[in-house]
């Protein structure tokens, strides 16, 4: 089609679809007026009922903890096909150690930068922890510590080079982190079963309202979380550097086009 | 705490979860063949557990609450699973074509630990979850882990047609999930639920209302873009003829249809109670899937990329499902879940075919194999069968589902739709049978031209033995053959009915007996012509020679390639819905 054909098509299409928008857009609710039944009556009872002050924390983990459950699991199919498509290019053999940058010479760090980065890794990590374990009291968790956690990674590729970071950050250590993370996730679901209970209903000593170990099973399930989203992360990182550098020696034959 | 199949209801889903995290986990330490043993005992786990709960579904739906958050004061707290008989069968059969595809693909994708097995382990948990669910935004998850595992599947052979098929798998698959979050945000405005039975009440209660139409009409739209219908198909062909076969065997078994599942479940549960969409939906499905059949079927004829072919059938058969579902009727819906599982079977078979030729000729070319495949005579008989029984032979499971869509259209009078499914069946069975012919008895003219062929060299992995392929390929073909047609015929009236909330029928309508003959004939002369047409007096093939016509050509124009024609046409298909709605 050509473009002007294309644009005719969805002017043609925009002539129904408008008014129909209207009509929805104008039968809505009126913008902030209620919170709805469901929300309302969530908002009532989580808070003695799992000793929570985070709400969303505890939707999130318990009330429809499936639906994390499987959007963890995305985020898992997601940076395992980033991974198959990227690595499938360069072929699987050369995953363990840092590939050459072609035609560029690798400057030296300054001492500032390096030290800097020595002293903020370190913090950035500890704060990562901090929000992960905050996860019932405060806003964050599990998948925002994780992401906090993985850039401290990043920091040792600043401070210490590629080839440092590298040596330090190993893609089957990633995979394991990646995938005990999810594991630990989905056992929480299970787990839970054995004692007779339903899947991943909270079976663990609530705590106390307000203090960091409240909440009991999302506690763990955080952990899980963040787990897995510092190994993916780390991992998706890793495999997008590997994207802008090649192999010393000419390339081993790939998978056969399979 | 519920009873005990019921406490089953989450482990089909967290199987396949667990053995893929811990398949991620310790990927560098399994030792070669042990992701292959672990994803098909994991599948095969999925199915028997699956048809156990169906089994023990019969007297009722199980329903299971997670987290413990049982509904209060009539107020649905948590997120439940609720599987009726149809339900957990279909799950069933997903688990099983799952494990005959990860015996297919054995050995088909080495040195990627586990990759393929874990990406395909979480497409199985997202379909059972898919299947098993009654809450509104779990749907939508298992909607999206679905199509995010399956954009890096298609993308597995990284060639450029696969990277290019892909994108617009993506683009357009995405858009879907847009519609349908959409969708779930209208109606959660509107009602304060997610819970299926929730949303039902609150619909039922609100009478004619323009936010419930327009979250149907979103919901649907993204329903159909997975399930394939005109003009939401345009996806399907790019993506399943450059997908890996194994996958392929997925996404036209299992994937496609499942969307039209879904579209049955929520329109006969959760907007059951919207007289609006109740009384659009007839003409609206039985339209849109009349017209998806006859062009997938006229689709396919036009194609010699074999799996191009396939996935043109595979828009065909979609069309053929919705028009069971337009019927409204326990029998339309039970007829189409039947349909759903033979379809999967014998698609699922022929895609395998289509892989053993990649793996054994090199090629996917119905010119360039003509005559090849005459050292793999097995392999011919199966796609024989696999095409007569597509086009709607009159035994097995796909038959069956065939009658029953076929007896509650005529019932219904949709006369048009009736001839439209049978037509689109004969013209993809043509298109099989031709193929078939071509490659294996060496038939049809050998016309060196080489315009159309596919541009790129593709193979598969070949050093799996034959046997090995033949294998799942030719127990798919026996299970749809060899399934007891009377266990069907008792389970299914009740199943229906349970599947659409309404209370049990006796018996299920069947369509007229000659229709499916009709079918074969027609698919027999259109191959037959299709492969002897050079010996045919001039005048006729002159007169017959549509192939070269203008609308021909317009319609392959129209499958561009281009993401901006796609989406152009899902709003065209999105202002359809909104128009039929209307004016209902």
């Amino acid at each position: 089609m050509s473009p002007r054909a294309r644009v005719a098509l969805l002017a043609l299409a925009a002539l129904i679809l408008l008014p129909g928008a209207a009509s929805v857009i104008a039968g809505l609710p009126p913008f902030g007026a209620t919170i709805a039944r469901y929300g309302e009556r969530i908002n009532a009872i989580t808070p003695e009922a799992r000793h929570v002050a985070n709400m969303v924390s505890a939707i999130n983990f318990d009330l429809r903890g499936l639906d994390t459950l499987g959007e963890e699991f995305m985020l898992l199919a997601a940076i395992t096909g980033t991974v198959i498509l990227l690595r499938g290019r360069r072929g699987e053999g050369k995953t363990g150690r840092a590939m050459r940058r072609p035609g560029r010479a690798v400057i030296p760090r300054s001492e500032a930068v390096v030290l800097a980065c020595r002293i903020a890794g370190p913090l950035t990590a500890l704060f990562g922890l901090y929000v992960v374990l905050h996860a019932t009291v405060t806003p964050g968790g599990g998948f925002q510590g994780g992401v906090i956690l993985a850039s401290g990674t990043l920091l040792i590729y600043l401070g210490e080079g590629y080839v440092g970071w590298r040596d330090a950050v190993r893609s089957p250590w990633l995979d394991a982190l990646e995938g005990g993370g999810a594991l630990l996730f989905a056992l929480c679901g299970l787990a839970p079963m054995l004692t007779g209970a339903a899947f991943m209903q909270n079976v663990l000593p609530l705590g106390t309202f307000r203090d960091p170990f409240s909440g009991g099973l999302m506690l763990v399930e955080n952990l899980g979380v963040a787990m897995a989203v510092a190994g993916g992360f780390t991992q998706l990182f890793l495999e997008f550097m590997e994207e802008t550098r090649e192999a010393d020696e000419p390339d081993e034959p790939g998978e056969e086009s399979a | 705490m519920t009873a005990f199949p019921a406490v089953l209801l989450p482990l089909p889903v967290a199987i396949p979860l667990v053995v893929c995290a811990a398949m991620l986990a310790t990927a560098h330490l399994l030792p070669g063949r042990v992701p292959d043993i672990l994803a098909t005992l994991a599948a095969l786990g999925v199915a028997i557990l699956s048809a156990f709960i169906a089994a023990h579904a019969a007297d009722g739906p199980l329903v299971y609450w997670f987290g413990g958050w049982e509904p209060r004061d009539g107020v649905h707290l948590g997120i439940g699973f609720s599987v009726d008989e149809a339900s957990g069968w279909v799950a069933a059969f997903i688990g099983l074509l799952y494990a005959l595809t990860f015996v297919f693909a054995w050995g088909f994708f080495g040195r990627t630990h586990g990759h393929f097995q874990i990406l395909m382990l979480l497409f199985l948990a997202a379909m059972v979850g898919f299947c098993f669910t009654r809450d509104m935004f779990n749907l939508f998850v298992w909607f999206e882990v679905m199509s995010v595992a399956a954009f890096a599947l298609t993308a597995y052979h990284l060639e450029e047609s696969a990277l290019s098929g892909a994108i617009n798998f993506t683009v357009i698959n995405s858009l879907a999930g847009f519609l349908m979050l959409g969708g779930i945000g209208l109606i959660y405005a509107q009602t304060g639920t997610l819970d299926f039975e929730g949303i039902a009440a609150a619909v039922a209660r609100g009478g004619r209302d323009p936010v419930v139409a327009g979250a149907f009409c979103l919901v649907a739209a993204a329903l159909m873009i997975k399930g394939a219908i005109v003009p939401f198909q345009f996806w399907l062909a790019d993506a399943h003829a450059v997908a890996p076969s194994p996958v392929s065997v997925i996404f036209s078994g299992s994937m496609v249809s499942l969307g039209l599942f879904g579209l049955a479940k929520v329109s006969a549960v959760v907007f059951a109670g919207s007289d609006q969409v109740q009384h659009g939906l007839p003409v609206l499905l039985t339209a849109l899937g009349s017209f998806t059949a006859l062009l997938g079927g006229w689709m396919a004829l036009l194609q010699r990329h074999l799996k191009r072919m396939l996935a043109f059938s595979t828009i065909s058969h979609a069309g053929i499902m919705l028009t069971g579902i337009g019927a409204l009727s326990a029998d339309g819906t039970g007829g189409m879940l039947v349909y759903v599982v033979g379809h999967g079977l014998v698609k699922g078979a022929l895609f395998m075919v289509a892989g053993i030729l990649l793996a054994t000729r090199a090629s996917i070319d119905e010119i360039a194999l003509r005559g090849l495949g005459l050292g793999i005579g097995p392999a011919g008989i199966a796609m024989a069968i696999a095409g007569l029984l597509l086009c709607g032979l009159p035994i097995g499971v796909l038959d069956q589902g065939t009658r029953g869509v076929q007896g509650a259209l005529a019932q219904q009078g949709h006369g048009i739709a009736l001839a439209a499914g049978a037509i689109g069946a004969a013209l993809t069975g043509a298109a099989v049978l031709r193929a078939a012919g071509r490659i294996f008895l060496g038939l049809g003219p050998d016309s060196g031209d080489e315009a159309g062929a596919p541009s790129e060299d593709e193979r598969e992995k070949a050093n799996r033995p034959l046997w090995l392929m033949l294998a799942p390929c030719c127990a798919l073909l026996v299970l749809d053959v060899g399934l007891p047609a009377h266990l069907i015929e008792h389970a299914l009236p009740r199943a229906a009915s349970a599947f659409m909330h309404r209370p049990a029928v006796d018996t299920v309508a069947e369509g007229p007996g000659w229709l499916p003959w009709m079918s074969v004939l027609a698919a027999l002369a259109g191959a037959a012509y299709g492969l002897l047409r050079d010996r045919l007096p001039a005048f006729v093939v002159r007169s017959v020679g549509a192939t070269q016509s203008a609308p021909t050509r317009a319609l392959e124009a129209l499958h561009s390639g281009l993401i901006g024609d796609y989406a152009a046409w899902l709003a065209v298909g999105v202002a359809i819905i909104v128009a039929m709605l209307a004016l209902a």
